[in-house]
């Protein structure tokens, strides 16, 4: 991995949004697999009941690293700018024929031509019209406060006390728990979370709305 | 079963055994090579099958995999656009000549189709997941749809997930099953079960075809599911198969009936190759069997049947040499050259008998003084006379002549004349060429011949009789010292009757025209009769009753009085046993001739004679004439004697009349003379005979010997006789010659007094050692 994309992926952190003053409380997922491992790219996102965020612009970066995708899942805020760099030597096209964000990059090396705008929420699945085993998930969605899990299963954040719809999504889930309300107060909470995963994604797991 | 038959049928048969026997092999060999060609084919017919079946699935896949990734159609696909999907389809289908594409949802729902039945919405009844051919190798399914059978490879499409499967599907047709027929010389039959039935969709033979005991078949499962079956058959009518095997069955039997009817015609040929010489030698060897050597044994060959007719020709060539000299012996002089006896009366008999009437005359020749020849010159000097005078003889000309050497001195020789007034001309002719000196070593040696002539005409006389009329004539050139005599008889005009005189003597004898007639014997002294002469008549069915002399003689010179004297021996001597058994015996007596005293078995004919009918020999006498001793004394006396110890009286017939010497007289073992009925009848007319009449008398009397006088015909002359002291007469005066009944009617009438006194139990079986002392 090149400094250059370190870079990058430092930039995407920091352009993170944090809500100004109200940091009532942190939220720790912990998400495992029904047979007990710690589940990675799991998508937990909490909807505020309460308020309406604001749009967003914030920008991001989905990589295309030795015919693969980099990161494989991506959540972004609905009207994110995100760009498609080809790191590798060869052509890359990128297409979606998802109906929130239907969009076609046409082949292409090196820097892409111009970020795609995610303005709609829902989740966008991305391919490559020659390479068929390239695929990336996007979740687009309102709400600032989500979070995608790491190696560890495990992932905090922020948010303000109050009323949030929490909504679980795994590309290979079969069986996540459905949508439900979660209160957050300004004491710390961990929800335990457990996820069932097939072991070959030949068909992607429906996105909770 | 000839030879030549037995040679070909056995080969034949062999060669028929074999040919079976190869036959029976290849057409085993063929029913299992038919059946494993059959199996080939199928196992082959099977894996092309597969691979047709691959293939199909390798295109479809291809082709499917194309359409699936084409961006359009995914764009299609995730769009739903129903209509443009469907032209996909069908242009993708075209493209491949693919009969049905379909395009489902990932849960097999059909989301678009071309060339099925299918429509959107309706649920694809075969799981796509079943027919999924990602790479090419994994296995296509199989439908039915509308009847036809279908092979389907299904692709996922992706944009870029899963979202739909295409299926492209080859419908296993009438066109695919004649493909595949002809791929694999196979019949192809597709069969589907549904509802469990089974019918047949496609099929390149007719379907009783398959149903037969005749085809071979191999059944491939496309398909099974609960409700559906698909089979895909192949097979072979094993007919068909064995039709290449049943072309070369065919040839061969051809070949087999060509090479046994070649096989035939050959061994055939070749048996009658051999068997056909075998036949020539059999037939030559058959002929000279019968004598003839004249069979050309001329086998052209090299082989063993050359060698045999080689063998058989040597031992002809030797038969023949070895006949030829034993008939040399058995007909030839060995001195001379010239023919011996037998086969000069061979050919004299041939011919007088044959069918040539021209007269056969015979010569016998005798060289004189030749016994001194060989005394003083040796016996190779006579043998070189003789083989000069054979010479000569055989050098004289004559008409179909023979010549022949008869014994030491004597040859003969025949030529036919063609008259009597010739027959004197060629004697001569034959003395003449006897009569040169001949020179033996420088030194002349005389040679004179006697000579004695016959005439014949062809089957008036036998060869026998012929010669000897030529032997009697040379007996009385020899006789009367002239160089040539000729048969008398033969010559005088009646010689044809003379001739056929002999043919009817023999024709009397045989037909018992010859009576015995008896002239009584009487004793002067008493007037007694003492025994009775024997004497001939012949009952001639033409002449009438002939006399001795008109046959005797001619019988005499003939050589036919042997089997009168036979005759009449025959007839006396069981005439005397008769009377002997009717105790009325009577002394009879026969005359012989000379001849039969030359009969070397006389004394044993009358010895059997006398034993067969049981007669008394003294009761038999007879009587002999003194020329019997003229030719051969010595012999004559030896018979005399041999007769007499039978114990048969002899007498001297004709005494006086000549030619014996007293001193053979003296010798002689006779009981009586007879004097001779010319001295008789010259005492009667002539006064001067009577002293030699009684000398005669006298000189018997004084030999110890009874004295008769026959021809007695007055009672002076037997009163003349008596004084003179005759003891018994005979003639006229007492009786004439009378047949048998006659004489047992005069008997009556007489005193019978036998001569001498003879017992009744005379003991006959004592002849028989008589007989034996005589013999020797």
């Amino acid at each position: 991995m090149s400094t250059h994309r370190y870079r990058r992926c430092l930039f995407a952190l920091l352009a993170m949004p944090l809500a100004p003053g109200a940091f009532a409380g942190m939220v720790t997922v912990d998400v495992t697999t029904t047979t007990g491992a710690k589940a990675a790219d799991a998508v937990i996102v909490f909807d505020p009941l309460d308020t309406t965020p604001p749009p967003s612009h914030d920008k991001a970066i989905i990589d295309q690293v030795n015919k693969q995708y980099v990161p494989r899942v991506t959540v972004v805020r609905t009207g994110t700018e995100i760009t498609f760099p080809n790191s590798d030597r060869i052509r890359h096209q990128v297409y979606s024929f998802s109906k929130p964000n239907k969009f076609t990059l046409k082949l292409y090396s090196g820097s892409p031509p111009t970020p795609v705008t995610f303005d709609k929420p829902g989740l966008v699945v991305l391919g490559c019209n020659i390479h068929d085993h390239m695929v990336a998930f996007v979740g687009v969605v309102d709400s600032p406060y989500f979070v995608k899990t790491p190696g560890s299963g495990t992932a905090a954040l922020n948010m303000p006390a109050g009323r949030y719809r929490m909504r679980v999504w795994h590309p290979n889930e079969t069986g996540a728990e459905p949508p439900r309300e979660v209160a957050v107060s300004a004491a710390p909470m961990t929800i335990p979370l457990t996820i069932d995963v097939q072991g070959a994604a030949t068909a992607v797991a429906a996105w909770p709305e | 079963m000839a030879l030549r038959t037995r040679i070909a049928v056995t080969f034949l048969l062999l060669l028929a055994a074999v040919l079976a026997a190869a036959l029976l092999a290849v057409s085993e060999t063929n029913s299992r090579n038919v059946e494993r060609d059959a199996a080939l084919r199928l196992d082959a017919g099977t894996r092309a099958f597969s691979r047709l079946l691959d293939s199909n699935r390798r295109q479809l896949t291809h082709a499917a995999h194309a359409v699936a990734a084409d961006y359009g159609f995914r764009e299609a696909v995730s769009t739903k656009d129903t209509d443009t999907l469907v032209s996909v389809l069908e242009n993708s289908g075209t493209r491949i000549g693919a009969a049905m594409v379909v395009l489902t949802s990932l849960d097999g729902e059909v989301l678009a189709a071309s060339g099925s039945q299918f429509r959107p919405g309706m649920h694809f009844p075969l799981p796509p997941a079943q027919m999924e051919s990602a790479d090419g190798d994994n296995d296509s399914g199989f439908i039915v749809d509308n009847g036809r059978i279908y092979e389907l490879v299904a692709v996922q499409v992706s944009s870029p997930l899963p979202v739909a499967w295409i299926a492209m599907g080859f419908e296993l047709d009438a066109a695919a099953a004649r493909e595949l027929a002809g791929i694999t010389g196979l019949s192809v039959t597709l069969s589907v079960k549904s509802a469990d039935r089974w019918s047949d969709t496609v099929s390149t033979v007719p379907v009783d075809a398959l149903r037969g005991e005749d085809v071979v078949t191999r059944r491939i499962e496309l398909s099974k599911s609960n409700d559906t079956e698909i089979v895909a058959v192949l097979s072979r009518s094993l007919a068909e198969a064995r039709a290449p095997f049943e072309s070369l069955t065919r040839a061969l039997f051809l070949i087999a009936a060509v090479s046994l009817i070649g096989f035939a015609l050959a061994a055939f040929w070749l048996a009658r190759n051999i068997t056909r010489p075998l036949q020539n030698l059999t037939r030559a060897v058959g002929r000279m069997r019968d004598g003839s050597y004249d069979v050309a044994l001329d086998v052209q060959r090299h082989d063993e049947l050359g060698v045999l007719a080689e063998g058989l020709k040597l031992m002809q060539s030797a038969v023949q040499t070895r006949d030829q000299s034993i008939r040399r012996l058995a007909y030839e002089d060995t001195l001379t050259g010239l023919m011996n006896r037998t086969a000069f009366g061979a050919a004299l008999s041939e011919a007088l008998g044959g069918s040539d009437p021209t007269p056969v005359a015979v010569a016998v020749i005798n060289l004189h003084r030749f016994r001194r020849i060989n005394e003083h010159l040796g016996y190779s000097v006579g043998d070189a006379v003789l083989i000069k005078m054979a010479e000569r003889l055989a050098a004289v000309p004559s008409v179909r002549s023979a010549v022949a050497r008869l014994a030491a001195d004597q040859f003969t020789a025949f030529a036919r004349l063609q008259d009597a007034n010739t027959l004197q001309a060629w004697g001569t002719s034959l003395l003449v060429a006897l009569s040169d000196p001949v020179f033996v070593e420088s030194q002349p040696v005389d040679i004179t011949a006697t000579l004695g002539l016959a005439l014949a005409a062809p089957g008036s006389v036998s060869a026998d009789e012929l010669m000897r009329c030529a032997d009697l004539a040379l007996e009385r050139a020899r006789r009367e010292k002239r160089p040539l005599a000729l048969f008398e008889a033969a010559l005088s005009p009646a010689a044809p009757d003379q001739l056929s005189l002999l043919g009817e003597l023999r024709h009397a004898v045989e037909h018992d025209e010859l009576r015995m007639f008896f002239q009584p014997k009487i004793e002067l002294a008493t007037h007694r009769v003492v025994g009775a002469e024997v004497l001939l008549r012949w009952q001639h069915p033409t002449r009438g009753l002939l006399g001795p002399a008109e046959f005797i003689p001619f019988a005499e010179q003939t050589g036919f009085i042997r089997k009168l004297t036979r005759w009449t021996l025959d007839r006396a001597i069981a005439q005397g046993a008769r009377w002997q058994r009717a105790g009325k015996p009577l002394s009879l007596a026969v005359n012989i001739s000379a001849d039969d005293l030359s009969d070397a078995r006389l004394d044993s004919r009358v010895a059997g004679l006398l034993t067969r009918h049981q007669l008394p020999p003294p009761l038999l006498t007879l009587e002999v004439t003194e020329s019997g001793f003229i030719e051969d004394p010595t012999r004559a006396l030896r018979m005399l004697d041999a007769i007499a110890a039978l114990g048969v009286s002899l007498s001297i017939d004709d005494f006086g009349t000549g030619y014996s010497s007293l001193s053979h007289l003296a010798r002689m073992p006779v009981h009586e003379v007879k004097i001779d009925r010319s001295f008789v009848q010259g005492l009667e007319s002539d006064i001067e005979f009577a002293p030699v009449v009684r000398s005669a008398i006298d000189m018997g009397h004084g030999l110890g010997l009874k004295v008769v006088a026959e021809g007695i015909e007055t009672e002076a002359a037997a009163l003349r006789l008596r004084d003179m002291g005759c003891d018994i007469a005979q003639g006229y005066l007492y009786a004439k010659p009378m047949p048998l009944e006659a004489l047992e009617l005069w008997l009556e009438g007489r005193v019978r007094v036998p001569v001498i006194a003879v017992p009744v139990d005379f003991p006959v079986e004592d002849l028989a050692d008589t007989v034996n002392l005589a013999v020797y």
